[in-house]
């Protein structure tokens, strides 16, 4: 459904005098806090400035009014994601702010060079691992750290994936802490998901708001699909000509099926579950009206355990019967590769710096926030004495599930935290608490706008000899007051990311 | 003086009964028998009661697998497999050990030598000790590895009883302790756990044994382990027949437990109960 009126409210000029209840009127700002818009003096950034007067030429209501058609259109399109609880799944809408935070091109630059130094780094590492293990062998790396992660694939051990790559999609996650200096939370290398959101904030945003566009000269973000297909194209199997791709989905129940679904529209090829492919003499085949057709790439939204029922877990339903043998044999390429999840383990983010250093020679474009790694006995005892300034986090859970964040514990929560962590020190670690950076956020509740903690997950695909970072990302926001926890799966929304050209 | 091979034929045959309806199956046989310097040209003949179509293909490891899936529906199917191979005569014997006993178990503490054989010296969830039972058997490193090896074989042997029905697939080796009878398979956990934790590279080895030797645990499929002595290779030891793997022993496949090695794996989507039963038949002719 179009919503023709979205165009009305701003090009139709309000009065520029006597604004009633302007819209930063009665933003208030925590000077510990450090702020997106507004330098330390109380200043509006530079780069705000224009943003900050178009927007200020308008009233809250105004801001209500278009806010709450963007909210429709999310609806309308099916933009939802579900968010699983102990006893209950729901369904929502992914709360969406219109107004977008700015990346200047110096800033992105670190940025994009960094995520793709990560990106690299991160694969060399996954071939060495599952290959010579030098850097194991080297004990730059502990090796326990390796063979203790559940996600560690004893059966990729020798195999080399179609050019090269493992993590072909990678999301990286940033922060900006008060310092002002950009810091990866996470590098997450599974199958990292958000980017069908960055592109659709944009088009709601353009609907909403065309003509802000125009004061700024931001690159697009809707090349995302032509870019993911050209690279996924170009790790396809040896001997193909024009390889088939498709996106396999665990199905419409999935809380990220709408993203799959985008994908594959998007990229112009079939979106299939499992039931819709079967492997015969080491080759996947698609049904189809037309007969069974070969499938080179498969962009894969399964996790590994679930890919291959007779290799993995065998009541998964959501794979294919044989495919693991198919790719073993160089018949078909899976992305992200099998046994990739070993490298996205939180115990091994502690160790990117020397990683990086390790297979590139170059020292790490973006910082790692330290973290102690419960594993070790003394930092497992340093951990114990200061949880209340700590966040604890498990190292294999995505998405914010199991995070603690120590400041806002009460006594029986810490000794409960503790108790955890004692059990099974090496599924935990432990970072300073982060002052994330704050942007102007409205809040439904107070009809205002106020600051709001935000992060910054970018995505670097990998290709053969070849990578794309999408020059954007998904800002994510902390709607709760003073929380930390951007992930949409907690109560998390979003901005449109702004990536200037000049 | 090199000996002529032996000719062998192992029969295969497995029959699967169902009370309802199935509409939708995959099988995975790793039963072939690997192919190496002692055992070769591998013939295969493959049937099944439903003529249904058999590729072949390999397991996540690399070791050959058969595969069925039945395009129409059934309540009963049988495969049968044939494999006609040749097998050089193996004398177990035939190695020598250093003499200085330290350049081998200094080899055991080389770090590079853990990270090569990471794999096969973890525990599984099937080869598991707690902290009192990983010292049962400890070596003593005034012997040889191989001896050390040869002495836990029998250990072993005396320490469990052959029983079959007292344990099943998935049985753990806290149980077995308990009662101290079982097949061909906790022998080979059992052993698999106590190599390890001494520092030995240890694999589960899945196979056949030869019928007319008169040895235990031959009319299932059979399971013994190979054991990496540095300076000598991998070695198989037999702990339920307290004899180290030989012409008799037809390996099929090795992997860190049985889950790697499972000779039948079926995804199956029907209600109700199911009946499954296998023979395997070896013969050979001299």
């Amino acid at each position: 459904m179009f919503i023709g009126f979205y165009h009305v409210p701003f090009n139709k000029r309000i009065s520029m005098t006597n604004i009633e209840n302007q819209i930063f009127s009665s933003y208030q700002r925590n000077p510990d806090l450090f702020d997106e818009i507004y330098d330390k003096n109380g200043k509006i950034k530079e780069v705000y400035q224009k943003l900050f007067n178009l927007y200020g030429e308008h009233s809250i209501n105004d801001y209500v009014s278009l806010n709450n058609k963007a909210k429709s259109s999310f609806f309308n399109q099916g933009i939802t994601f579900q968010v699983y609880g102990e006893n209950n799944v729901q369904e929502k809408i992914f709360p969406f702010d219109l107004f977008p935070r700015i990346i200047d091109q110096e800033e992105w630059d670190i940025i994009e060079r960094g995520s793709i130094q990560r990106s690299k780094a991160l694969n060399l590492f996954l071939w060495d691992i599952y290959h010579d293990k030098k850097i194991l062998k080297d004990k730059v790396v502990p090796i326990d750290l390796i063979t203790s992660s559940a996600n560690y694939l004893d059966q990729m051990n020798g195999v080399n994936p179609p050019g090269g790559i493992y993590n072909h999609i990678s999301g990286t996650d940033v922060i900006k802490h008060k310092d002002g200096k950009y810091y990866v939370l996470e590098d997450n290398i599974r199958c990292p998901s958000g980017v069908s959101y960055v592109i659709c904030n944009r088009t709601a945003l353009k609907k909403a708001l065309f003509g802000v566009f125009n004061h700024y000269q931001t690159h697009t973000v809707t090349n995302y699909a032509e870019n993911l297909l050209e690279l996924l194209e170009s790790v396809k199997p040896k001997g193909v000509d024009v390889p088939t791709v498709v996106v396999i989905t665990p199905g419409m129940y999935n809380s990220a099926f709408y993203e799959h679904s985008y994908l594959a529209k998007t990229m112009g090829v079939e979106l299939v579950e499992g039931r819709d492919l079967f492997v015969e003499n080491d080759f996947v085949y698609m049904k189809t009206i037309k007969g069974p057709e070969k499938v080179d790439v498969i962009y894969r939204r399964v996790d590994d355990q679930f890919i291959d029922p007779l290799e993995f877990n065998p009541d998964s339903v959501l794979g294919v019967p044989g495919l693991f043998a198919a790719y073993k044999k160089g018949n078909v390429t899976l992305a992200n590769a099998p046994g990739t999840g070993v490298a996205d383990d939180k115990a091994v983010y502690t160790y990117m710096p020397q990683i990086i250093k390790y297979y590139l020679n170059e020292e790490p474009i973006l910082n790692n926030v330290h973290t102690y790694h419960c594993g070790r006995p003394d930092e497992l005892k340093y951990v114990l004495e200061h949880i209340h300034e700590l966040v604890i986090k498990p190292v294999d859970e995505a998405g914010g599930y199991g995070i603690s964040i120590g400041n806002i514990l009460t006594k029986a929560e810490i000794e409960k935290v503790k108790a955890e962590i004692k059990e099974s020190p090496r599924k935990y670690v432990a970072q300073p608490i982060m002052s994330l950076s704050v942007h102007p956020t409205y809040i439904d509740d107070t009809e205002s706008f106020e600051q709001r903690h935000v992060d910054l997950r970018t995505f670097t695909v990998l290709g053969k000899d070849k990578e794309f970072v999408l020059k954007g990302g998904l800002t994510r926001v902390a709607l709760k007051r003073g929380n930390l926890i951007v992930n949409s799966s907690q109560g998390g929304g979003s901005k449109d990311t702004w990536v200037l050209k000049k | 003086m090199k000996t002529m091979p032996r000719d062998f034929e192992v029969t295969y045959k497995a029959e699967n009964i169902y009370d309802d309806w199935v509409h939708d199956a995959h099988w995975q046989f790793l039963i072939i028998p690997f192919e190496n310097e002692s055992q070769h040209e591998v013939q295969i003949e493959f049937s099944n009661s439903l003529y249904a179509n058999t590729e072949f293909s390999i397991n996540g490891f690399g070791f050959k697998t058969l595969r069925v899936h039945p395009k129409k529906k059934f309540k009963q199917i049988s495969f049968e497999a044939k494999f006609k191979f040749k097998k050089e005569e193996i004398d177990p014997y035939d190695f020598n050990i250093n003499s200085d006993l330290s350049v081998e178990y200094n080899e055991l503490e080389h770090f590079d030598f853990k990270i090569t054989h990471e794999r096969f010296l973890k525990q599984t969830i099937y080869t598991k000790l707690n902290s009192i039972q990983d010292l049962l058997y400890k070596f003593d490193t005034t012997v040889s590895i191989f001896q050390n090896l040869e002495n836990l074989n029998h250990w072993i042997y005396k320490f469990i009883q052959f029983k079959t029905g007292v344990t099943k697939v998935g049985t753990l080796l806290k149980d077995l302790l308990l009662n101290k009878q079982g097949v061909c398979q906790d022998f080979a956990h059992l052993f698999c756990a106590l190599a390890r934790t001494n520092g030995i590279p240890t694999r589960y080895v899945s196979g056949y044994l030869n019928q007319n030797s008169g040895y235990m645990g031959d009319s299932q499929m059979h399971a013994w382990v190979e054991c990496y002595i540095p300076g000598i290779g991998w070695k198989g030891f037999d702990p339920t027949n307290n004899i180290l793997a030989n012409t008799n022993h037809i390996k099929v496949c090795h992997g860190k437990d049985y889950n790697d090695c499972s000779p039948l794996k079926g995804i199956i989507h029907t209600g109700g109960q199911n009946k499954t039963t296998h023979t395997v038949m070896v013969q050979s002719q001299q």
